[in-house]
């Protein structure tokens, strides 16, 4: 048991530790004036704060908190104070001396209020930096153990625990605040703030303020399952509401209490209070669950990974991990050039791609010969960590790129790989160990790659026992297989396999191998690629190392999985074909007469069937004409009624728009000149007013406008009065369309038709745009429509029937 | 407390709802089929791949209010009555801004250029919606602040062009929330591009 644990853990041995409650709000009721830095208030008012430890010992707190959340220099700053560690060392004191024996005080660490990179500006090394001055302080007023809370982003509190887990060894407990979504405002979920926070040596994980007792249940219940480590709720008293000016809290002392049992039922064995609650309500809440046993965690060990919005937890009867291979300068040129320029725009749009494509993790090697890995691993994995929420494996032949990445990693990382070479285990598996990754154990020696699976299973024992000091287990670890070229050495791949299924069956551990390499030196490798993939899964495989976009490892995968057992009701091959299906190709019943399903096919904005069945009715004999006046142009007034009834939204108008342009390109061949003349309504002309760059609602009248059979002339955006007045002397269109989505640039509207007024231009003006009113409209002599349905009603208002 | 706060990556799922709202889809009206569901859902995925949401607040004392007028440090002044009604409890401005990032605004013109006008709508909605839900982002992460120093947001915010808050002062909040750390421009018609940038005022009142 670590130094200074036992005080917390004797307590948990008998029954639910008991946290404080409210600070601030107690505060406050006893005369801090709003608006004032809470911790220098209280040097200077040291009986109250005193006075508020004190009530919460004697109601029943086991542990108090010492009146430090904002005690950090960020923003002891915002209010000209420069000395955290002076502001904490007394405050620290205030609560030692306040609570005697009674209770035990927590060292309070809360946000800086600045986001850390890579979701803010604050250099991870810096907030570090700034934790540990807040550590040092309270550490010298003499605390039994650390809170770090009411964190909401994952960096920040990885940054606080590195900073006191770098000082001491005393007791911390991290919680988050979690919103009514179930997630932080920076997108964590509380399962994977577990996964991240207890992997890098937090001693209890739970959650506080956000929600009342009664949410605060379903967070615990999510992290549970996956808990080594006691879970923490500290609710409000309810949800804030406003009343009569003033922040009230609903819950009084028993009503908060009520729910605290199905807490400890969800698995909370640290409660407290939050926003809102009194020592009245902490003497209620230590009344109902005093006589409870706090629960214990489920878990010793536990094989997950994360990012900062997602876990992987490796659990048995899982479908087969996919890691993408992608981001690995390795025969990669631009991925080479880009990082040697450090950019990593390419690596991101990688990771995109391979996210899509279906991987699960993604391997992210960074080796580049001449460059700064350590600096270039730490940006690649910064932005990735921002750009995807799939969790990271950390690849380098290096230690110290690895190092650097697990520092700012905001997740519980994978690395790739740690083997029996002397000097890499040496350094590699504390550094493991400090951040809680898990690693790949690679069965090699300084001696070389062991050629049978026998004298690979004796490497992988031998690694094993080395980690296993440093706190490993075989749940922490994925043992490779090392798969070699089959081109070269037909043994190979047996051996390869042999050594997975030891692994698995013999070993219980999990196990991975990098696909592509079997197929080496060989023609058509992914054929052989996929064939691997099968056979290793049925030996028992957890992971692979492979092109996530190649369609024949999407579908063996999947396929292995329904034949493993792995997939249970074959759900996920099934949703795998429903995905594949491209829905917009179906094609309307087969029984319909053409020229109906033609028009089913612009009703349903069926792009893709629209030319093959125009091509089907000409086939059959129909007139072109007839085609566009009797069946397609109805077809698409027909979705401009439905659109007018809701019936339609925007995407299905303008899929039925596209459709029927598409339609009309494709009759025109077809068309007789007369007939051509005949449907032609005459020309529109339309553009965005100059200094307004919105286009897509005019973009939107413009399709509407040609599938009613105008022609349009189309001058984009950003378009001046004189240009506009110039193209009407030479388009003479029936009437002018003018778009404008800004107020500023609504008024350019009005130059437009004054110029073409005073230069003899009597065509008509419609206007429209999302600031243009019908009023507006009036006031400058144009038409209004709202959108391009009213503005082809407007305009055939305008210019009369159709011929 | 006048500093510049900055989120480098504001991380939100695009609020569905508000949308397909958006779009004009209308509960127990729209008919949808489910291949079309399932190519919304596709495209708000894309969506969310291209927009890249960044951000900045600044906090300001208000040195004075007069009816219709604000003064803010620097010699600086928001006229508008609605917005004056709306801080009439304040003692601070919250401005806010967020931009979706060129990525989106260059595929809606793609899109639109290479026919696919029913994927840039989509694109366009979505950007918008969660350029917006950045804003909301921004302020609930002020609100937790502020819970602890006895101060809230005001319940509504307010944006240049809205009401008779005149869209001229975006100049204001385009310099104060250094939108130009982030590739955001201003146009001489005082529009922000890329198009999906937004500006916003909250006002900062006692809680109590």
């Amino acid at each position: 048991m670590a130094k200074g644990h036992r005080k917390f853990l004797d307590i948990l041995g008998r029954r639910p530790l008991i946290l404080d409650g409210a600070t601030g709000t107690e505060l406050q009721k006893r005369g801090m004036p709003a608006g004032v830095c809470p911790e220098m208030w209280c040097i200077d008012n040291p009986g109250v704060i005193a006075g508020v430890h004190g009530d919460y010992a004697r109601a029943g707190s086991d542990v108090v908190y010492t009146c430090t959340f904002g005690a950090n220099r960020v923003k002891l700053g915002q209010y000209g104070q420069a000395d955290a560690r002076s502001v904490n060392r007394q405050l620290a004191r205030i609560a030692k001396e306040a609570v005697k024996d009674r209770a035990l005080v927590a060292g309070d660490i809360g946000p800086t209020g600045r986001f850390i990179r890579p979701f803010g500006e604050l250099d991870f090394e810096e907030a570090v930096s700034i934790f540990k001055e807040q550590v040092h302080g309270l550490l010298a007023g003499g605390v039994d153990g650390f809170v770090i809370e009411t964190m909401m982003d994952i960096q920040e509190a990885r940054a606080a625990l590195i900073a006191v887990k770098e000082t001491c060894s005393l007791f911390t407990m991290v919680t988050m605040t979690f919103e009514r979504d179930g997630r932080t405002l920076n997108g964590t979920d509380p399962l994977t703030a577990l996964v991240t926070l207890q992997a890098l040596g937090a001693d209890a994980v739970g959650c506080n303020c956000s929600t009342g007792p009664d949410d605060m249940a379903r967070f615990i219940s999510a992290m549970r399952p996956c808990a080594k480590v006691p879970l923490i709720a500290k609710p409000n008293a309810g949800l804030p509401r406003s009343s009569g000016g003033a922040t009230v809290y609903d819950m009084d002392a028993a009503e908060f209490a009520r729910p605290a049992g199905a807490l400890v039922g969800a698995g909370a064995a640290i409660l407290g209070g939050c926003c809102g609650t009194t020592p009245g309500h902490l003497a209620a809440l230590r009344k109902t669950v005093s006589r409870r046993k706090a629960p214990a965690p489920l878990r010793k060990s536990l094989a997950a990974l994360s990012s900062a919005r997602r876990t992987l937890v490796f659990e048995p009867g899982r479908p087969l991990v996919l890691i993408g291979e992608g981001i690995n300068p390795t025969g990669r040129k631009a991925l080479q050039e880009e990082l040697r320029e450090g950019k990593t725009a390419l690596a991101r749009q990688m990771a995109r791609d391979q996210e899509t494509a279906g991987a699960d993790l993604l391997d992210v090697n960074v080796g580049v010969p001449g460059i700064d890995q350590e600096k270039t691993m730490q940006e690649v994995v910064l932005t990735l960590a921002a750009a995807t929420p799939l969790p990271l494996v950390i690849d380098s032949a290096k230690a110290e790129p690895i190092e650097r990445a697990l520092r700012v990693y905001p997740g519980r990382a994978l690395i790739n790989s740690i083997s029996g070479e002397r000097e890499k285990l040496k350094r590699l598996l504390p550094v493991a160990a400090k951040y809680g990754a898990m690693f790949i154990l690679l069965p090699l020696t300084d001696g070389g790659i062991p050629e049978t699976a026998e004298k690979r299973a004796a490497v992988v024992r031998t690694i094993l026992r080395e980690a296993r000091r440093h706190g490993f287990t075989r749940d922490d670890i994925l043992v490779d297989g090392i798969v070699m070229t089959a081109a070269s050495n037909p043994d190979a791949p047996r051996e390869t396999l042999r050594t997975v299924r030891w692994a698995a069956e013999t070993l219980g551990a999990r196990t991975v191998v990098g696909l592509s390499n079997v197929s080496f030196g060989l023609p058509e490798r992914k054929w052989i690629n996929a064939a691997f993939l099968a056979m290793a899964s049925a030996s028992g495989l957890t992971a692979a190392i492979a092109n996530p976009a190649g369609e024949e490892n999407l579908f063996v995968r999947k396929a292995a999985d329904v034949l493993g057992g792995r997939d249970r009701d074959a759900a996920g091959w099934i949703a795998l074909c429903a995905k594949t299906r491209d829905p917009a190709r179906r094609a309307p019943a087969e029984t319909l007469p053409p020229p109906r399903r033609l028009r089913e096919a612009i009703l349903e904005g069926n792009r893709e069937a629209v030319g093959g069945l125009i091509a089907e009715c000409l086939k059959a004999g129909a007139d072109a004409a007839a085609l566009a006046r009797e069946i397609m142009i109805p077809a698409v007034v027909e979705v401009g009624e439905r659109f007018g009834r809701k019936e339609y939204f925007l995407p299905q108008l303008i899929a039925s728009g596209e459709t029927m342009k598409l339609g009309m390109e494709a009759l025109e061949p077809f068309l007789q000149e007369s007939s051509r003349e005949a449907a032609g309504r005459g020309t529109i002309l339309i553009a965005t007013v100059k200094g307004d760059i919105h286009d897509i609602g005019k973009n939107i009248v413009a399709l509407m406008l040609r599938n009613h059979g105008f022609r349009v002339v189309d001058l984009g955006r950003d378009v001046a009065a004189e240009r506009i007045v110039r193209e009407i002397e030479r388009h003479r269109p029936r009437v002018v369309g003018l778009s404008a989505l800004m107020t500023t640039t609504m008024t350019r509207m009005e130059e437009v038709i004054d110029l073409a007024r005073r230069q003899g231009q009597q065509c008509p003006f419609i206007v429209g745009g999302a600031v243009v009113t019908r009023t507006y409209a009036d006031s400058i002599g144009a038409e209004y429509a709202r959108d391009g349905v009213e503005a082809v009603q407007v305009i055939q208002r305008i210019i009369g029937p159709a011929k | 407390m006048d500093k510049l706060f900055t989120f480098e990556r504001i991380t939100i799922e695009p609020p569905l709802r508000a949308i397909c709202r958006r779009l004009g889809y209308r509960e127990g009206l729209t008919q949808l089929r489910p291949d079309e569901a399932r190519t919304l859902g596709d495209r708000i995925e894309q969506a969310r791949a291209l927009v890249t949401l960044k951000g900045t607040a600044r906090r300001l004392p208000i040195l004075s209010k007069a009816p219709g007028r604000i003064r803010l440090p620097g010699e600086r002044c928001l006229e508008s009555a609605q917005l004056a009604s709306l801080l009439a409890d304040s003692q601070e401005v919250l401005l806010l801004g967020a931009t979706a990032g060129p990525d989106v605004i260059e595929a809606i013109r793609r899109d639109a250029a290479e026919d696919n006008l029913a994927r840039a709508v989509v694109f366009d909605a979505a950007a918008s919606e969660m350029v917006d839900a950045a804003l909301d982002w921004m302020e609930t992460f002020f609100s937790r602040e502020l819970r602890r120093e006895g101060r809230r947001l005001t319940k509504s915010r307010f944006s240049c062009g809205y009401g008779d808050l005149a869209l001229e002062n975006q100049r204001l909040f385009y310099e104060l929330l250094q939108l130009g750390r982030f590739g955001v421009e201003l146009t001489g018609e005082f529009i922000l591009v890329p198009e999906k940038s937004v500006t916003a005022v909250a006002g900062i009142e006692p809680a109590g």
